[in-house]
């Protein structure tokens, strides 16, 4: 290929990672497009945007000289043509073969890189695939010379009649070496409409010995008759413009010429003026038909007559131009809506920002409470405007991290529609609120987990089609995956009208297992939750889908670990849901903060139920040895954080129990001091503390104190259980 | 008979470079025989990109006789796309 300089190596170079990032986004486009297409085949929009995402990898590719993209991409792109020339159907299995196309794509992509790491296997499917692609593109090649060019005029403002655009190329050196192709531009405009007469530029192309066969020299003149705008015709040269002589020029009435331009304006939202600036309606005439407007109903409650309607009927101007106007003011506004304007952020960059952020709010405090000690009433005022603006920018830039979850949802469309696929199933599978907002890292997280309770759906819960239809249900099952905010938490569903869990073998198997004591019955709800329990999944209920290397109790885990927690709620026959509450931020907490002796710690204040005075010969101790406290008749196991951790000081006159809920039930948390409710940066703890039980994390306060972040759900393990460490002093008060 | 150069299936990108050798080369072996015009023979050509057409049209400016022969499906839909129709027409000898 062409010897490219050091400069252009470095340039490459530093260059590739975007390239990786933005392909990566490309092919993702790809597969969600792909199975759009499946619910809606003739959906000519989703069709081009398709083609166009494959174009562009292949585009970038080219740019990068990664020729193994570029080659395989092409042969998809072949097909796509096809498709869009309404030779080939998308079929499913088309667009199966598609999905496997794309991956490999995605692979090639992910290797940029590293030529090394292409497989054998990798290449040999690649081979089949570009058999099977060609299978498709050859077999298709007699329809194609026999329709010729079927126009399928794109549906976008057919009102305007069509226009004959005048396009005249003349390519750039570098065209074939950038991965593009006359060929596939002229195809591409053929699509767009009926080619009135098109001539081939080949005057410059040199005697076969002075050729060098990668340079292009070819040019066109091509007439088109399209309702396609001066955009959509220019778009067709976009990956070449920048080293392609073009030249576009449109024969059009004098009505075209006013849509046009109107379409072409920059955002003016009024109509009137969108007229005016055209010459549809002289500026005079407008503001005698607008005073017209404002006499006719003084009354605002009363209809105007609208100044669209009055134009038409008073001024003249023919309808479909205030109609191109009245759809360009539509436009505009939804347009300022919805206008993508995105900067790419590296995300390491944005979480040094947030953690300065931590320490301002640390900072903050610390000043408001000199502040507040030198007693300087300004100075405290003062402080207070800070804060809170320091707050406000707090919530801003954790607001920056926040990421729709439908993005990871649509991810998720794949893995059901193969799964489905494998085990013999029909599923219709359902996003809902897919525009509820979660943080980057935790949806990261939160993936894997998700991806395997879906899994798990599908394989134990959603029955073959038979057996639905002997149940009475419809032969395909239903799978809704929905995410909604609660109070500072998001709620991921997952529900099914599959079989649900089947609570006797469960139960079997925990008593089998010893997870439960022989012949013991829990509620319900404990015995469903045994599905997340180590160990639970055995061979026999693991099959090849549910079983990729995480278990049910992973699942759990990883949960909990983003401070989440599971709720099953099977209806036996009937499917099974399975809830997830996850809070929106890693980063910050409602805590409410307790004091034992000088420690302090923070308890997230969503666990907290109430606070109940116990002077201390309240707590006592029950024959297992336990601490509990009796609250309004039942019995509540309570933990006794002095002596959990070991805090040496004074014993008090008096503690306060907070009761706190936990998701495998309610229990106290005996402590001395309440110091209420405050908003927690947290820090996670040092490596050294991992193994610490009941702790979450640590959190600096104003004062430069640490507090530490007690975990409700593990500490509750330690309420529950015997203390062993717990020295049980039962004279304690 | 010995004339006839028969084009690869995949007259692209990809191949342009050898092919434009290997009809170089040929040309130079039927240097001698400049009374018998040449024959393309495009019957195999069944994926065709613009670089492909360029290296065909390159053949326009040879100084001595020379013509396609049998062009594939593939390559007329090609031509025609790029309004190449008319040159195709010109140097396809049908026998």
């Amino acid at each position: 290929m062409s010897q490219a300089s050091d400069a252009d190596q470095d340039f490459i170079a530093a260059a590739m990672p975007a390239f990786i990032s933005e392909a990566g986004e490309q092919t993702e486009a790809i597969e969600s497009l792909l199975l759009e297409l499946e619910e809606q085949p003739d959906n000519r929009e989703l069709l081009d945007s398709l083609f166009r995402c494959a174009h562009t990898v292949k585009g970038s590719a080219g740019i990068f000289g990664l020729n193994k993209v570029v080659e395989f991409t092409h042969h998809v792109e072949t097909l796509l043509d096809k498709c869009r020339d309404g030779v080939l159907a998308l079929t499913p299995q088309l667009s199966t073969l598609l999905l496997r196309c794309n991956d490999q794509i995605k692979f090639l992509v992910q290797i940029a890189n590293d030529e090394g790491a292409d497989g054998t296997s990798q290449k040999s499917e690649r081979a089949e695939l570009v058999a099977q692609l060609r299978l498709y593109t050859e077999g298709s090649k007699a329809e194609v010379s026999g329709t010729t060019v079927a126009a399928p005029a794109t549906e976008q403002a057919q009102d305007k009649g069509p226009t004959l655009w005048r396009i005249k190329a003349q390519f750039g050196a570098e065209t074939f070496r950038n991965g593009m192709d006359p060929l596939s531009i002229a195809k591409y405009l053929q699509g767009m409409g009926k080619v009135e007469s098109m001539v081939c530029g080949f005057d410059q192309v040199p005697a076969l010995i002075d050729l060098d066969p990668e340079t292009c020299y070819l040019g066109f003149e091509m007439a088109l008759e399209s309702d396609a705008s001066r955009d959509d015709v220019q778009g067709a040269f976009s990956f070449v413009e920048d080293d392609c002589a073009l030249e576009i020029t449109a024969q059009e009435s004098t009505q075209q010429r006013l849509v046009r331009q109107i379409d072409e304006m920059p955002a003016t939202p009024r109509l009137g003026d969108m007229l005016v600036s055209v010459g549809a309606v002289s500026h005079d005439k407008l503001d005698e038909l607008l005073s017209e407007q404002a006499q006719a109903a003084p009354d605002a409650a009363q209809a105007k007559p609208r100044i669209g309607d009055l134009l038409e009927t008073k001024a003249g101007v023919p309808p479909k131009v205030v109609e191109a106007a009245l759809n360009k003011q539509q436009k505009t506004r939804e347009a300022s809506g919805e206008e993508n304007r995105y900067i790419r952020v590296q995300a390491d960059r944005l979480d040094a920002v947030i953690n300065l952020l931590g320490e301002l709010v640390i900072a903050g405090a610390g000043a408001n409470l000199l502040a507040r000690e030198a007693r300087n009433v300004a100075l405290v005022e003062a402080n207070l405007h800070i804060n809170a603006l320091i707050e406000e920018i707090r919530n801003g830039t954790l607001a920056l991290r926040m990421v729709p979850v439908g993005e990871t949802f649509s991810r998720f469309r794949r893995v059901v529609r193969d799964t489905a696929a494998q085990l013999g199933k029909e599923v219709n599978f359902e996003i809902v609120g897919g525009e509820a907002e979660l943080d980057k890292s935790m949806v990261e997280k939160i993936a894997d987990p998700l991806m395997h309770l879906v899994r798990n759906s599908l394989d134990h819960g959603l029955e073959p089609p038979q057996e639905r239809l002997a149940a009475g249900k419809p032969a395909a099952g239903k799978l809704v995956l929905s995410a909604r905010h609660e109070t500072g938490a998001i709620l991921i569903r997952i529900e099914d009208d599959g079989r649900g869990i089947n609570r006797d073998r469960v139960l079997q198997r925990a008593w089998d297992k010893g997870l439960i004591e022989q012949g013991v019955v829990p509620s319900d709800d404990v015995i469903h939750m045994m599905i997340f329990e180590p160990g639970f999944s055995t061979a026999e209920q693991v099959t090849n889908l549910s079983g990729r290397g995480v278990g049910m109790d992973v699942v759990k885990r990883n949960i909990e670990a983003l401070r989440g927690n599971l709720k099953l709620d099977s209806r036996p026959g009937q499917g099974l849901r399975v809830d997830i509450r996850l809070p929106l931020t890693l980063a910050i907490i409602d805590g409410f903060m307790v004091g034992v002796g000088k420690s302090k710690f923070v308890l997230p204040l969503g666990a907290v139920v109430e606070v109940i005075e116990a002077g201390g010969q309240h707590v006592r101790v029950d024959a297992q040895g336990r601490h509990v406290v009796e609250l309004r008749g039942t019995v509540l196991p309570v933990v006794r954080l002095r002596s959990l951790y070991d805090v040496e000081s004074a014993l008090p006159d008096r503690t306060s129990v907070v009761v706190v809920q936990a998701p495998k039930g309610k229990y106290g948390i005996e402590v001395e001091v309440l110091h209420g409710q405050q908003q927690t940066v947290i820090k996670p703890l040092g490596r050294l503390f991992k193994n610490v039980r009941g702790i979450s994390g640590s959190s600096i306060l104003g004062s430069g104190e640490v507090a530490l972040i007690l975990d409700v759900g593990s500490l509750c393990d330690l309420a529950t259980v015997s203390p062993q460490g717990q020295a049980s002093p039962s004279d304690a008060g | 008979m010995s004339a006839a150069f028969d084009l690869p299936a995949e007259l692209n990108i990809y191949g342009a470079l050898e092919t434009r050798d290997a009809l170089l080369a040929w040309l130079a072996a039927n240097a001698g025989a400049d009374d018998q015009p040449l024959a393309v023979n495009a019957a195999a050509v069944a994926e065709v990109d613009g670089a492909g057409l360029q290296l065909l049209t390159a053949l326009t400016r040879l100084d001595r006789p020379w013509h396609l022969v049998d062009p594939s499906a593939a390559l007329t839909q090609a031509c025609a796309t790029l309004g190449l129709s008319q040159w195709l027409a010109q140097h396809v000898v049908t026998d």
